[in-house]
């Protein structure tokens, strides 16, 4: 899904540059990408079929809490956004290049319904994370919408939205990055990688660079929102101020410490979580015990995703710097790197996702509703089966998937 | 917003655009799956897979939206309904969903790869994923009709066996010829050349077909299914409903025969639409229908959302559905021309 976002995006400007300029470099390049988000697509919009069936088949008591709060979104997102992503992706397909304004223009409909998509499905998840405008039944049994505009100016959802668009920017960029490696690699300097690797390139800096920085604040402000969470990012156990930050530490929930602590930097997780150095934060053992998330668990997913972070930092600056200097072509280690690194930013937004799901456990909706009291009463029998069968009907899918991106990128299709 | 209405107005105008919405669905995809349903069948070379593959290609993926946009509506505005409905009907919405990303993969992938296995494997892919699609929906819909097993506190005692009784089989026959008989028109006026006319001849035995089963389908509701006529006794005006269906049905048959694809596409179009309103009319003011006593069923004041999101919603509905429908029209003006055996594009 979130190459869809991204590359929907570049393809869109591809198009309408080609339709400016006639040049038939852009014409390729929309013909290459064109081709990968098609295949790319075809999973996006089966994955979120199969989301919104189970919010009724798997989760109907949380549908039945969450109903007046979540179908608004879920509704508004199919009115605005899928129907824009689904009456135009088949026209962009269909359209030739005789009617290049068209084609441009379905494209841009298609990223435009996509990106929209993906703000109501946060503004949904936004209000799990924090509920605004809403109030308890009288029964309790549900909430009840009061304030639609609170549901959409949460400060989550925002925090959320950027994060999540930038990290798919990025992820889109790397997989460019990636592609046009195997091709350089294979000596294939053909025009249409250099020139999308030069725009790749550029797009992975901004976001590397963005996404820590805007994190930075995304994060202080979930510790202060949601403390368990928080202290679980960085395992800290103990309330205090002036608390160290390590850079080697391993978390260990059966005794409440960390079992293995060094090359501690006095005050950083202080300074980064309040912006003081002698700042307090409150500690995991000094939080109320029944409403922890499994700490090891979310622990590891932010330390995971923020070492892949440095790393992108990394790449893309190298990446910048080698075509700037022209010696890109025959760095073969580097290279390779990029192409080793295309599943790395598809690792690091799971990772992420895990820190804002698992890290708000035990809540489903948090404060409001666990996560255990969520679930439909179907017999576990059909619950089974439903996830064997469509785990393996998935699983042939991506298969599949892959097997078609590889075929396209390794024939460069469209591009000869 | 919308604060002359009483929370109670507002949940029956929700249940009347919900009806709505279900319609259109039944009506737009019905070709897109009958075209499915035809094309292990029909096309006798990759010539005619492509034409027909062309022929819903840039239309399928709108269209199904609005089945989404029926299920989000349904989530939205009565939220219970939507739970117990996918709770009660775990396993047949489980092969409802199967059909659905089968029916997608295969159109998308369908000519991605010319290898000669996987071609095959997605043309059936897409024949059985159309054919999920509409036996599900249409075993569900006469199960709704009828009414499920509910019994006191809202207990479900259904089993899967028992949903496919005699009515729920006719229905689902009825939604799978209807839809195959959409196709069938839809490529009779799409294309040009051989598959046309080979399409042409199969719509005038299945219209036939389709008015006897509609005819059986609606006597069977009407005498058969308990409680299916007390709305109709309470407001005489909706025996329009079957009897426009049945209408439609005729006008299908007859231009068909004249061999005016058209007419007789839009005429099959209605029918399919007013035999589902027919159903619909009966069960107000229940979305689910109780087969044990009416009491346990859910009706839409119990399960509607509160009147801030209904509201909203409807504010949504009234700017945004238009909006949709104008442009998924354009869309079908992009691509009027009927589709030629000379055409063949790679996507």
């Amino acid at each position: 899904m979130p190459l869809t976002l991204g590359l929907g995006l570049l393809v869109a400007v591809m198009e309408t540059i080609y339709y400016k300029n006639k040049d038939e470099i852009w014409r390729k390049m929309a013909d290459f990408w064109g081709r990968i988000f098609k295949i790319n697509f075809g999973i996006g919009l089966v994955t979120g079929l199969a989301m919104t069936f189970q919010f009724g088949t798997n989760w109907g008591s949380y549908a039945e809490f969450m109903g007046d709060v979540f179908g608004p979104p879920l509704a508004v997102e199919a009115l605005l956004a899928f129907f824009l992503e689904g009456t135009f992706f088949g026209a962009w397909i269909f359209l030739d290049r005789n009617r290049q304004k068209l084609k441009a223009f379905s494209m841009w409909m298609v990223a435009l319904g996509t990106n929209i998509s993906s703000l109501w499905i946060i503004t949904a998840n936004g209000f799990m994370q924090n509920p605004v405008g809403y109030e308890m039944a009288a029964d309790g049994s549900k909430v009840v919408m009061t304030d639609f505009f609170a549901l959409l100016t949460n400060s989550y959802v925002w925090y959320m939205l950027i994060h999540t668009l930038l990290s798919a920017y990025l992820l889109t960029a790397f997989v460019i990055m990636g592609i046009c490696a195997y091709h350089f690699l294979k000596r294939n300097n053909n025009e249409v990688f250099k020139k999308s690797f030069s725009i790749a390139v550029t797009i992975a800096l901004a976001t590397a660079v963005m996404l820590p920085v805007l994190g930075h604040g995304y994060a202080q402000y979930v510790a202060a929102l949601q403390p368990a969470k928080g202290a679980a990012m960085d395992g800290i156990w103990e309330t205090g101020s002036s608390v160290p930050m390590y850079l080697i530490q391993v978390p260990d929930s059966s005794t409440g410490s960390n079992s293995v602590q060094l090359l501690g930097i006095p005050g950083l997780a202080s300074f980064l979580y309040t912006g003081s150095f002698s700042g307090q934060i409150t500690g995991l053992n000094q939080l109320p015990q029944d409403i922890l998330p499994p700490v090891d668990l979310v622990f590891w997913s932010f330390r995971l995703m923020t070492i892949l972070g440095s790393l992108f930092i990394i790449e893309a600056l190298i990446g910048s710097y080698l075509q700037k200097s022209g010696k890109l072509y025959t760095s073969d280690k580097y290279l390779k790197l990029l192409m080793w690194s295309i599943p790395l930013p598809y690792i690091a937004i799971t990772a992420g996702w895990n820190v804002a799901e698992i890290g708000r456990q035990p809540w489903l909706v948090y404060g409001l509703l666990k996560t255990a009291n969520g679930l439909s009463s179907v017999p576990s029998s059909d619950v089974l089966l439903s996830i064997v069968l469509i785990s393996a009907f998935y699983l042939i899918l991506i298969v599949f998937e892959i097997y078609l991106i590889k075929k396209t990128v390794v024939n460069a299709t469209g591009v000869e | 917003m919308f604060d002359f209405l009483t929370h109670d107005m507002l949940a029956v105008i929700w249940f009347f655009l919900w009806c709505v919405i279900w319609g259109v669905y039944f009506m737009v995809d019905s070709f897109a799956l009958g075209v499915g349903l035809l094309s292990p069948f029909i096309a006798t070379d990759n010539v005619q897979g492509m034409q027909i593959k062309r022929s819903v290609g840039p239309f399928w993926g709108g269209n199904e939206v609005w089945l989404i946009l029926a299920a989000g509506g349904t989530f939205a505005a009565f939220p219970l309904v939507f739970s117990k409905m996918f709770t009660f009907l775990y396993l047949p919405m489980m092969l409802l969903l199967i059909g659905l990303v089968a029916r997608g993969i295969s159109i998308e992938y369908l000519h991605k790869d010319d290898n000669p296995l996987i071609q095959k494997v997605l043309t059936w892919g897409w024949f059985v994923g159309s054919l999920l699609i509409s036996l599900v929906l249409g075993v569900a819909f006469a199960n709704f009709f009828k009414g499920l097993e509910i019994a006191s506190g809202g207990v479900y005692e259904g089993t899967l066996l028992g949903l496919f009784g005699p009515y729920a089989l006719i229905g689902g026959v009825l939604f799978v010829l209807m839809s195959v008989t959409s196709g069938a028109l839809w490529i009779n006026i799409k294309t040009e050349g051989a598959i046309s006319t080979k399409a042409g001849d199969l719509a005038k035995k299945s219209t036939l077909i389709v008015l006897v089963l509609a005819l059986v389908y609606l006597a069977y509701s009407f005498v058969g299914i308990e409680g299916f006529t007390g709305n109709y006794s309470v407001m005489p005006a909706l025996y329009l409903l079957p009897v426009l269906a049945i209408v439609a049905a005729v006008l299908s048959v007859f231009f068909t025969k004249k061999g005016r694809g058209f007419p007789a596409f839009c005429s099959n179009l209605l029918a399919f639409l007013f035999i589902v309103q027919s159903g619909l009319a009966s069960i107000y003011p229940y979305m689910l229908k109780s087969s044990v006593s009416p009491e346990y069923g859910i009706d839409i004041f119990e399960a509607a959302s509160s009147h801030l999101t209904l509201s909203i919603m409807l504010g949504g509905a009234l700017v945004f559905v238009p909006i949709v429908i104008i442009y998924q029209l354009w869309v079908y003006t992009l691509f009027k021309e009927k589709i030629k055996e000379t055409e063949q594009v790679d996507y």
